[in-house]
């Protein structure tokens, strides 16, 4: 039986609150494309994506017809390059960029993941090797995204890693200087970096994953945003309490996941590809209306940064986390919000007010994920300090045992406050301020590891 | 040897009506299968399927409801089912959508959008309209077994939107399932 209040409720959250499914990501396993030289391998790398992904764009677009819900973003995740390109010297490493690049665009995707490299215990010479490629291999191609995982709960940090992330994202920003940095835009560095997460820049299609998976990334913030704005209009805000709210983000959340996973799941059936997760993910665009930011200013801070902007945040995420995992069979990936600066435009102008520092946004990342991402600082930033910073963030994810990121972009020739722009769903923001640069060389020279903490007295 | 009747019963809503109509059947020895009852501007409505012993008649079944007292009559209509109940008790249709429809309230919205489903001969299975103040809402769950391309149906109703000055969404049904059912329709497809 029809019930006209519920119908229109839903055809209200996707038409008018934009309820859409924010991105469909492929992950295929490239571990069986190694071949005897580097040719053959990339030639089998392209031919095996071009074969797994054929008809994925167009069955996205055919599901989406059907059910009447847009699928924004259509990605590919492949095995972290460094496994499947064991033994490549560097510039080996470039030609599989850009032949993963080609892949992406014979597609017909935006993005592809999983340029990519785990040595959060050690580094192997094939790892070095890798890494050195990174600044060039995202340099010549358009489509790919890079990420290491230098730590993990379980084994700690890898702090000869950490350092030379600082110079690998200086000499990518330097190498795309033309373009304010972008190059450093495409590469993210990890602590418990999941093999399942549907989002970029970080997605990878992990070795303990199966051949090929469908994983799902559900709407944008805006659909919760808009729903609290209404319950706060219709209720009266003298009589709800924080408890109401978080109900309500519960049960809007769990509309949108079960959406969500309708969509990926009947994608997956058509293409006859085993379904994965849903990444339960608030993650913002640039557009106006479709931000994180918002949701705290709605939830009582008038600029995101002010004392209280973290205990929203963490009211946010738990009940984000709450409503979608009561909806979904299988909840995976990253799952909570994420706050990129560039990426959300209310984080962006509290950047340009002074309202959030780095040091705010560090704080606001140990409740939520993804960690500091999308934050673009001043270009003469050095590389050690670059480092320190990744080390602090990589340090909240080990302790707290969940995920944390660093996409930190050195912006070349720019300072404090000065706008960068990299359009699109990359976003634009005054660049932020840098405290204390220059004096943490000491210890990013250190090298080794920090060892993996205790998993017991977590007080 | 047993008869099914099909009953459709209005009068005015009262506490007791059900009571009343449902102990008229049991007098009858009737035994009731599917029903269905709705509350409309303080009317009630019922319809309902019962199995009845063959000698009872539907003239039976009306001077027996003509006893109960009521502010309005009771109004029946009777019809014998000549078709098993089992055959018609089918599942929604694979295709099933839902088109709703917002606008300012006018005489013929309802046949405007009745033409527009016939002419492409697509059944209407269910049907809710609401007026509120001056907008008019009206929600049809359709059968769209029978359409080629969804994409040029949105086509077709974002042209009649247009021309209507209606505000006209064409949904799948598996989308209001999985937002207001606890348990998910894609179980169920992959059950199938």
């Amino acid at each position: 039986m029809l019930r006209s209040d519920q119908i229109m409720a839903t055809v209200e959250m996707i038409q008018k609150e934009n309820l859409d499914v924010r991105t469909v990501t492929m992950g295929i396993n490239l571990l069986d494309c190694r071949r005897d030289s580097v040719k053959d391998t990339c030639d089998k790398v392209e031919k095996k994506i071009a074969e797994k992904a054929s008809m994925f764009v167009e069955t996205c677009n055919k599901v989406s017809m059907k059910y009447g819900v847009p699928v924004v973003n259509k990605r590919i995740s492949v095995t972290p390059a460094s496994f499947v390109g064991a033994g490549f010297r560097r510039n080996d490493f470039v030609a599989l960029a850009k032949s993963l690049d080609r892949a992406a665009e014979t597609a017909e995707v935006d993005i592809l993941g999983g340029f990519s490299a785990q040595v959060e215990k050690g580094l192997t010479d094939t790892d070095k090797e890798f890494i050195a490629s990174i600044p060039r291999a995202l340099e010549e191609t358009e489509r790919l995204c890079a990420s290491i995982n230098v730590g993990s709960s379980q084994k700690g940090i890898n702090m000869d890693a950490v350092a030379m992330m600082g110079k690998t994202i200086k000499e990518l920003s330097e190498r795309t200087a033309d373009n304010g940095g972008f190059g450093a835009a495409k590469f993210v560095v990890f602590c418990n970096q999941p093999g399942d997460n549907p989002f970029m820049a970080g997605a990878i299609h992990g070795v303990e994953e199966a051949e090929v998976v469908l994983n799902v990334g559900v709407s944008g913030p805006g659909v919760i945003a808009r729903s609290l704005e209404k319950t706060i209009k219709k209720r009266g805000r003298k009589n709800l309490k924080l408890d109401d709210i978080a109900e309500e983000i519960k049960q809007i959340t769990f509309r949108v996941t079960r959406c969500g996973e309708l969509i990926g799941r009947q994608v997956s059936q058509e293409l006859g590809v085993e379904f994965g997760v849903i990444d339960l993910s608030l993650a913002p665009t640039p557009k106006v209306g479709d931000s994180v930011g918002e949701i705290l200013q709605i939830l009582g801070v008038d600029e995101v940064g002010a004392p209280g902007s973290t205990a929203i945040l963490a009211l946010l995420n738990d009940a984000v986390k709450k409503g979608g995992i009561f909806a979904s069979k299988a909840v995976g990936g990253l799952s909570g919000a994420f706050i990129p600066v560039m990426e959300d435009a209310v984080l962006a102008e509290a950047v340009g007010k002074g309202a959030l520092t780095l040091e705010k946004l560090e704080a606001m990342t140990c409740v939520c994920s993804v960690g500091l991402d999308m934050v673009p600082i001043p270009g003469d930033v050095d590389a050690a300090t670059i480092s320190a910073i990744i080390a602090d963030e990589m340090a909240l994810g080990m302790i707290n045992q969940k995920t944390t990121a660093a996409r930190l972009i050195p912006v070349p020739g720019k300072t404090v406050g000065e706008m960068v722009s990299f359009g699109g769903l990359f976003g634009a923001s005054p660049i932020m301020q840098v405290l204390n640069v220059g004096k943490s060389e000491r210890f990013i020279s250190w090298g080794g590891r920090i060892p993996a903490p205790i998993h017991s007295f977590k007080n | 040897m047993k008869k099914q009747l099909v009953i459709s019963v209005m009068s005015k809503d009262r506490p007791g009506i059900v009571a009343d109509i449902t102990g008229t059947i049991l007098d009858l020895n009737g035994d009731l299968a599917d029903l269905n009852q709705s509350v409309l501007g303080g009317y009630f409505t019922m319809i309902l399927i019962a199995e009845f012993d063959d000698s009872i008649t539907p003239e039976d079944v009306i001077a027996k409801f003509s006893h109960i007292e009521s502010e309005t009559r009771i109004e029946a209509n009777i019809k014998e089912l000549t078709i098993p109940l089992e055959t018609l008790k089918n599942e929604l249709p694979k295709e099933t959508f839902v088109v709703t429809g917002q606008g300012e309230n006018r005489k013929g919205l309802v046949k405007i959008m009745g033409d527009f489903f016939n002419e492409r001969n697509i059944n209407i299975l269910d049907l809710v309209t609401t007026l509120d103040r001056k907008l008019y809402t009206m929600i049809f769950q359709v059968d769209l077994s029978c359409i080629d391309s969804v994409a040029d149906l949105r086509d077709e109703l974002a042209s009649i939107a247009e021309q209507e000055q209606l505000d006209l969404v064409l949904q799948h049904n598996d989308i209001f399932r999985a937002t207001h059912e606890i348990g998910t329709p894609f179980d169920q497809d992959m059950r199938e």
